[in-house]
């Protein structure tokens, strides 16, 4: 009995980690005013490149600095057309996920010379899942006193509430935005690494599954806090977590599936009205 | 109109220049890879017609985006709204025996009613709890995927033949073709009759006139008597009804099943679609067009000149991307 | 501008006093000329620049945050501010949020901002639009200290009033241009007036005899929640009379409206011509009785900037006959529409397919006052009906309201300018605190007295 509680216990963490990295990626940019709906892209970039990259130089940790790089890039084409062009930030993450989709599965065939799946690579073993595990939480605590202790993270608060009001304070709202949306995409894409080369030693076509958005949800439960934000990914992660623990018994197996995502549209709906996003979150800044 | 042209170009340019860049990169000919496309698109008549199966693909659910977006909501959860539409399509259309005449507009409606069912989920939450419709309608997404297969293999499994798709529709709940040798069916006028019917709505009458503004001014509308919560439920709800409809097409004229995998992305290619035809029905309809010839011609590319289909999608997204300023989607703050 | 000296920029709306403060404050670069400044620049804006979910503190310390390591040492920037505060006569408190400080405090903390930049040069832009009467001699008490501090002090402002009792040396701008400049002492408010416009001022209209009939009755109405609640607010408004509204942004006027134009429940009664308006009758239905507003925010609240003329002439009427047909726009109605408040509103360019966002705020105001003002309303509601536009089409509107009272209109002007409500008002009601602090008849108005209401000086 205790022992099958450990073991959801350690398979919700697990099943959460991804989520963490995304929805701590998901608060920093909300916090500057950026949504980024590409944190899907993020996390397909990030476990993607990581297994390329460790299948070419043979080291996961490569692999993992790849991947990060990854989701940074994929982020900052976000950021700059964001800043820059002052676009719908989410009709434009939203195109962003169907590049780094098309794209993975574009790389699958071009450089795995296989669709739906690359080869096995070396991953970052069971020590290396470990410390990404342990490294979601840190991350989290350090974003939160960035955030809330750091001149920093009080502009960057001020950008998400209102950027004109910190230009003229003397806050750069465009560059503080855009390296905010650049780094969330980065942490974002740890969670991809962990996927690919700490839970499995892969990339899948669709291995990502929406997860993305699962962490957007989380963002938002979590009221765009990085503490908050974590604990509604390990909320969610708990489901995904007895989805997989109920499989055998007598419950169909799409309802089980179905249940992160079910639990994530519930909070959604009971929480939504009643918690304020930055004020200037998704709102374009022109000067 | 200005912008609009810029807009389009700037699309075609993203076209070749990346398309062209990611053939290079995959040991192809750009020449070679774009030729094949549009040989494989419009190379002969029953090639014209595939495209033309494809376009129609396509314009239903980029007409119930951009029928969302009008009222300025995003409606990501075409696909799933149209997963569902085909489900119902193709449940009711092998369960419910009846002459043609009957069963076919029953189909249709089943599919609308479906996907009118599923979109409207997403429009209450919106309209209720002022929740974000965007990740509404992406978790919705999934879960219809799941329900599908559920009930397909399922509950509903006296429609089925096996775990993931039903049984053949009998011919009368199926689409009269409109050209031999081909999947073209009663499909496409119908798409294009609902595109001018759309437009009349936009531009004549008095709830199109109050979606828009709701869209553009929600704060000015709200004084002006317009109900945004209500707007907002019955714009999701028609948005899903037609993306819903478009399944139900799928299933009634191209594939004449219902299959999971009925779909290879129409409902989020839709949204580059409603994009680029700048959410104007008869703009959708060319922009369809030009879509259907990438998708139809994507696969003689793949099969002739060996670059992989997946270019499409990139290339789909970054014209997303850079589209992307076109309408900045008002009411998005929480009702 | 010279240091210990406060000097006024008058001009009407548009004639480029706030592009000039901005390049004056380096936000904006100027095509030509130059600009020289001996020391750092300061600049409080018309409309506050504040961040509202953040304290005190950080507003005023952002970008400038005193650290410890790589933290904020809160401790020290609680103390600066507080000390930056009493330096110059002012009270606050570091860890008030806010957006939960009442308009006249935020404008302390927007000042207090500037302030602890220590700058040579501080430019004021409208400085005294949200304070009482009361308020503005310890505000320019408090700027009169920093100029004998050795500061120049800029201010820009349209309330010549202010201008001639506190500066030294005013410049009159018009249509982008200096066109004079004055010692104060050697000029009176008339010749500053006429500079700005350029000419004569325009002629309000005149106001025929009326015999009012009660219209309007508001009985106990409590509205809103928070900063800017009505609390069991009781008045009346007549056909053929105009009741001006006084009082200082923030005191339960928006409420007023709101409940009126039914976008805003509340309790209490609302009756027309002895018929009750129920909280819950929405705004389509108030349009059709008779009820027209004239919202204080045009661009947000009036206009779908995006559409042309015609499409924004109808809006509010769409509901109902004539301009609805079935379900369908009747479009010579909507010509007819657009037609009318063109003409009769001098609107230009006079084109129904012009796309009202390129068109200036002056015009854009006399699309949506037309609108209110077609077809022979029963009450007119207008807030700050001349707020940003030039005097030309201030005085088109006010004097098309006072047409609409003599014609039997009952309109309730809210107005944060006591000059407009004393040109145009019958009876004027004093507002403060989400209550009625007084009323005075057109022949009763004592401004001193009005003021100190409005202050909530009993």
């Amino acid at each position: 009995m205790i022992a099958a509680l450990l073991a959801l216990l350690a398979l919700t963490l697990v099943k959460a980690t991804p989520l963490i990295y995304a929805a701590l990626g998901g608060v920093l940019s909300e916090r500057s005013g950026v949504v980024n709906i590409g944190l899907e892209g993020g996390l397909v970039a990030g476990a993607f490149t990581a297994v390329v990259v460790a299948a070419a130089t043979g080291n996961p940790v490569l692999g993992a600095c790849a991947g990060v790089i990854a989701g940074a890039l994929l982020a900052a084409i976000l950021a700059f057309a964001a800043t820059r062009f002052g676009v719908d930030q989410i009709v434009a993450g939203t195109g962003l996920n169907f590049v780094a989709l098309g794209g993975a599965a574009y790389g699958l065939v071009v450089i795995f010379h296989q669709p739906g799946a690359s080869r096995e690579v070396t991953s970052l073993g069971a020590t290396g899942s470990a410390i990404l595990i342990a490294l979601a939480f840190v991350l989290a605590a350090l974003e939160w006193v960035f955030l809330f202790r750091t001149p920093w993270g009080l502009r960057v608060r001020a950008c998400g509430e209102n950027p004109r009001a910190a230009e003229t304070a003397g806050v750069d709202a465009l560059t503080t935005r855009f390296w905010a949306v650049v780094t969330g995409g980065a942490i974002a894409a740890i969670g991809g690494v962990y996927l690919s080369l700490g839970e499995l030693d892969l990339y899948s076509d669709g291995m990502t599954a929406g997860r993305g958005y699962i962490a957007l949800a989380a963002v938002i439960f979590g009221r765009w806090n990085p503490i908050g934000a974590t604990g509604a990914a390990l909320f969610f992660g708990f489901f995904a977590a007895l989805q997989y623990t109920l499989q055998r018994s007598g419950v169909p197996s799409e309802l089980m599936q179905a249940l992160p995502y079910l639990a994530a549209l519930v909070a959604l709906g009971g929480f939504a009205g009643r918690v304020r996003a930055p004020a200037s979150d998704g709102v374009p800044y022109v000067r | 109109m200005k912008r609009g042209l810029r807009d389009v170009a700037l699309a075609i340019a993203i076209v070749v220049v990346i398309g062209g860049l990611a053939m290079i990169v995959a040991g192809a000919n750009p020449i070679d890879g774009f030729g094949q496309l549009l040989d494989g698109a419009l190379g002969n008549p029953s090639e014209i017609a595939e495209t033309l199966v494809q376009t129609t693909a396509l314009l239903f659910p980029a007409l119930g985006i951009a029928f969302a977006f009008r009222a300025g909501l995003f409606n990501i959860g075409a696909e799933g709204q149209l997963i569902l539409g085909g489900m119902a399509a193709g449940v009711v259309g092998v369960m419910v025996p009846l002459p043609a005449v009957l069963a076919v507009p029953l189909t249709l409606a089943a599919g609308a009613f479906a996907g009118g069912l599923w979109g409207g989920i997403a429009g209450f939450f919106r309209a209720r709890f002022g929740a974000n419709e965007v990740i509404a309608t992406l978790m919705l997404n999934v879960v219809a995927l799941l329900l599908a297969t559920y009930l397909i293999g399922g509950p509903l499994k006296e429609a089925g033949a096996t775990a993931s798709e039903t049984a053949s529709l009998p011919a009368a709940a199926q689409l009269p073709g409109i050209f031999p040798d081909s999947r073209l069916t009663l499909a496409f006028p119908i798409a294009i009759v609902l595109a001018l019917v759309l437009r009349w709505i936009f531009r004549r009458t008095v709830f199109g006139y109050e979606l828009r503004a709701a869209g553009e001014a929600p704060e000015a509308a709200r004084r002006a008597g317009v109900n945004l919560a209500r707007t907002a439920f019955v714009a999701m709800a028609t948005s899903g009804a037609i993306a819903g409809l478009g399944g139900a097409t799928i299933v009634m004229g191209m594939l004449h099943r219902f299959n999971t995998g009925l779909s290879p992305g129409y409902g989020f290619i839709g949204i580059a679609v409603a994009l680029v035809g700048n959410l104007d029905p008869l703009g959708i309809c060319i922009a369809s067009f030009a879509f259907g010839i990438l998708q139809s011609g994507a696969i003689a590319m793949q099969a002739m000149a060996n670059v992989p289909r997946d270019v499409v999608s990139i290339v789909e997204g970054l014209v997303i991307v850079a589209l992307a300023g076109r309408r900045v989607v008002a009411a998005r703050r929480n009702a | 501008m010279r240091g210990g000296e406060i000097h006024a920029l008058v001009g009407e709306n548009g004639a480029g006093k706030s592009t000039l403060s901005a390049i004056a404050y380096g936000s904006v670069t100027p095509d030509a000329g130059t600009i020289a400044a001996s020391g750092p620049v300061g600049l409080v804006h018309q409309h506050f620049q504040l961040i509202e979910r953040l304290t005190v503190w950080e507003n005023v310390l952002l970008h400038r945050e005193p650290r410890r390591g790589p933290f904020v040492d809160r401790g020290r920037a609680r103390t600066m501010v507080r000390e930056l505060a009493a330096r110059h006569g002012l009270f606050i408190n570091p860890d008030a949020v806010v957006e939960t400080l009442p308009v006249g405090i935020k404008q302390r903390v927007e000042l207090l901002r500037e302030l602890a930049r220590e700058p040579q040069i501080l430019l004021l832009d409208e400085p005294t639009a949200a304070l009482a009467p009361g308020e503005i001699e310890a505000f320019f008490a408090t700027v009169r200290r920093l100029a004998d501090g050795g500061s120049a002090i800029l201010v820009v402002t349209h309330k010549l009033a202010e201008v001639t009792a506190y500066s030294q040396r005013v410049t009159v701008m018009r249509a982008g241009a200096v066109v004079a400049q004055y010692e104060t002492a050697h000029t009176d408010a008339g010749e500053i007036a006429r500079a700005m416009v350029g000419g004569e001022l325009p002629a309000l209209a005149a106001r025929a005899a009326t015999e009012p009939r009660p219209r309007l009755v508001i009985r106990d109405l409590s509205a809103g929640h928070g900063n800017g609640t009505l609390s069991k607010v009781s008045l009346s408004v007549a056909a053929g009379e105009i009741v001006g509204i006084a009082g200082i942004e923030g005191n339960g006027q928006s409420a007023l409206a709101d409940a009126l134009a039914g976008v805003l429940p509340y309790d209490g009664t609302i009756e027309l011509d002895g018929t009750p308006l129920p909280s819950a009758l929405g705004p389509a239905a108030r349009i059709e009785r008779g009820v027209r507003i004239i919202p204080q925010d045009r661009r947000h609240e009036a206009l779908v900037l995006d559409w042309n003329v015609r499409d924004n002439a109808m809006l509010g009427r769409q509901q109902h006959a004539p301009l609805r047909r079935g379900a369908i726009i009747d479009r010579s109605v909507a010509e007819r529409y657009a037609r009318e408040v063109i003409e009769r509103f001098d609107v230009r360019p006079p084109n129904p397919n012009a796309i009202v966002d390129g068109l200036s705020g002056g015009n854009q105001q006399k699309i949506v006052v037309g609108r209110a003002l077609a077809g022979e309303p029963k009450l007119v509601i207008a807030y700050q009906p001349t707020r940003g536009i030039d005097i030309g089409a201030a005085t088109l509107v006010q004097s098309r309201l006072i047409e609409a009272r003599n014609a039997g209109a009952a309109v309730l002007l809210i107005s944060f300018e006591l000059d407009e409500i004393f040109a145009v008002a019958d009876r004027v009601i004093v507002f403060f605190g989400g209550h009625v602090a007084g009323a005075f008849t057109r022949t009763e108005l004592d401004r001193g007295r009005i003021g100190a209401l409005m202050a909530g000086d009993a």
